[in-house]
């Protein structure tokens, strides 16, 4: 078993007035196949003007993943990062990072994508904006 | 014959550097080489361009893959998934190919006339064709998996990178001589047979090896076939262990790719196949370096037969459970009757043979249930 920290992050396209984006990092224990306890899940909201470049997605990403309380490697789909080769974002982060790759690393980020978009959603309710906008 | 490599930025017209392509010309004018081909995709023009300067064929890696898919497809549904995957490929590309051929032939200004339409709203239909024959195909396909759940027969499917070694597994599980060779895709076909796991009945299916990159059009191409991989009770994924842990990484990842979000939760079971090519320390040193990416290894080689046993017990381990409970019979031709049929649909433990026959049966919880009423009927 690997203890991760899986992260999503929704909202990377312009609406309205800016990038409404919503972060979720989850704190997971996991086998090659299964999630297999979920330990924490935190949250983070931001709201940038112009398009974010790769050094916002990591300072989003690492202001997330200090909430936690857990340790772990850093999970991200490879698009999050703008399919950029694993060692550019390795070298940014201060953390433990990977892309995904097993079954239980796509599980725990599918995982993450759902309480991302389902957040922000709630967020551009809250806010009256509609997402196409 | 050659290989040839270039690692700045593609260039649109040849995928290569000018320079580049001209030296492959030399190379292929002194080899004498019938067919270049290339790794990344090309595209319509850049083949065009580079042919003209080769004066040879060119290809990519997906037009490659699908030349050995048409060489090995012998039955009519493969012929009909190659001749789909072909299409697919060509649809995109069809309005650039009647473009530069009919070129000096169209008029209006740039030769941009009608051609390229026609050609593109043939392969269309002859697409809708196709895919209404494959999914009759796959309607009687689905109709047999729900007949043999029923049957209480475990579906069991052999997954895995192409020359993993998955037909000599198959071979060795079955103990039967299907084609096995060391190439790739030898299976197109998905084979299946009966497979004896301690009195349960499982039904094992071999099927077409994946591929790094697959792009959708061939795995939509291939659906009906894949289909029997995702929906069975479990996947054996099998790798080669004795290649480089690098290599392996890569291929499981991309079988962890194709199978993550189909399989909804099937046990997975990693059989490192091979392992006849490795020492005792190599081995443990190569199951630590990939174990993040093998649910349930079990180290086997096909070949010789070592760790066969030990995958039967793993395999046996995740089937479907079923359920045991103790029977009393009449000991007359009725009960004999039952208890034959009792034989047939489930594991029976232990038959006492008295005045009234006991049983320790097991089986699962639909003949349980039948088996119970049977018992009360015969007893009144």
């Amino acid at each position: 078993m690997w203890d991760i920290i899986a992260v999503d992050i929704s909202g990377r396209h312009r609406i309205k007035d800016g990038y409404y984006m919503v972060c979720a990092a989850a704190a997971l224990k996991i086998s090659a196949s299964h999630i297999e306890k979920i330990k924490q899940v935190k949250i983070q909201p931001r709201w940038l003007q112009e398009a974010p470049r790769l050094v916002d997605i990591v300072q989003l990403i690492e202001d997330t993943v200090a909430q936690i309380e857990f340790k772990g490697t850093i999970v991200t789909e490879k698009g999050d990062m703008y399919n950029e080769p694993q060692w550019v974002p390795d070298s940014m982060f201060t953390l433990a990072f990977k892309y995904q790759e097993s079954i239980g690393e796509r599980r725990a980020i599918e995982l993450a994508h759902h309480i991302s978009l389902s957040t922000r959603n709630l967020l551009l309710t809250e806010l009256n904006i509609e997402a196409g906008q | 014959m050659g290989e040839i490599a270039q690692t700045r930025f593609p260039d649109r017209r040849y995928q290569l550097g000018r320079g580049k392509v001209e030296e492959l010309a030399e190379l292929v004018e002194i080899t004498g080489a019938e067919k270049v081909i290339f790794y990344n995709k090309l595209s319509t023009t850049q083949i065009y361009n580079i042919s003209e300067l080769c004066r040879c064929r060119v290809i990519d890696k997906f037009q490659l893959i699908l030349e050995i898919f048409a060489k090995r497809a012998t039955t009519h549904r493969s012929k009909l998934q190659v001749e789909l995957a072909k299409l697919k490929y060509e649809l995109p590309r069809a309005r650039a190919v009647v473009s530069i051929l009919k070129k000096e032939e169209k008029p209006g200004f740039m030769g941009l006339g009608g051609y390229e339409d026609s050609y593109e709203q043939d392969l269309k239909k002859r697409i809708t064709r196709i895919k209404s024959e494959l999914e009759t195909a796959e309607k009687d396909d689905e109709s047999l998996r729900v007949y043999r759940h029923r049957q209480g027969l475990s579906l069991i499917s052999l997954a895995g990178y192409t020359n993993a070694g998955k037909s000599t597994l198959f071979n060795t599980l079955v103990d039967e001589e299907s084609e096995a060779m060391n190439m790739l895709f030898t299976t197109l076909v998905p084979m299946t047979r009966a497979l004896d796991l301690g009195g349960r009945k499982a039904l094992l299916t071999d099927t077409v090896g994946f591929i790094e990159e697959l792009p959708h059009w061939m795995v939509d191409a291939f659906k009906s076939t894949l289909d029997g991989i995702f929906l069975s009770d479990i996947i054996l994924l099998v790798a080669d262990v004795s290649e480089k842990p690098e290599i392996i990484h890569q291929k499981l990842a991309t079988c962890h790719d194709t199978l993550w979000d189909r399989i909804n939760g099937v046990p997975v079971i990693t059989v490192l196949n091979k392992t006849d090519r490795l020492d005792p320390e190599e081995l443990e040193t190569r199951l630590e370096q990939i174990k993040y990416l093998a649910p349930n290894p079990i180290l086997v080689s096909a070949k010789n037969g070592t760790g066969i046993p030990e995958l039967k017990a793993e395999i046996f381990r995740h089937l479907p459970p079923w359920k045991t409970c103790s029977l009393t019979l009449p000991n007359s031709p009725e009960g004999m009757s039952a208890l034959s049929w009792l034989y047939e649909e489930g594991i029976v433990h232990n038959v006492d043979y008295g005045e009234i026959i006991s049983v320790e049966y097991e089986a699962r919880a639909s003949i349980i249930r039948r088996a119970m009423n049977l018992e009360q009927d015969l007893a009144e």
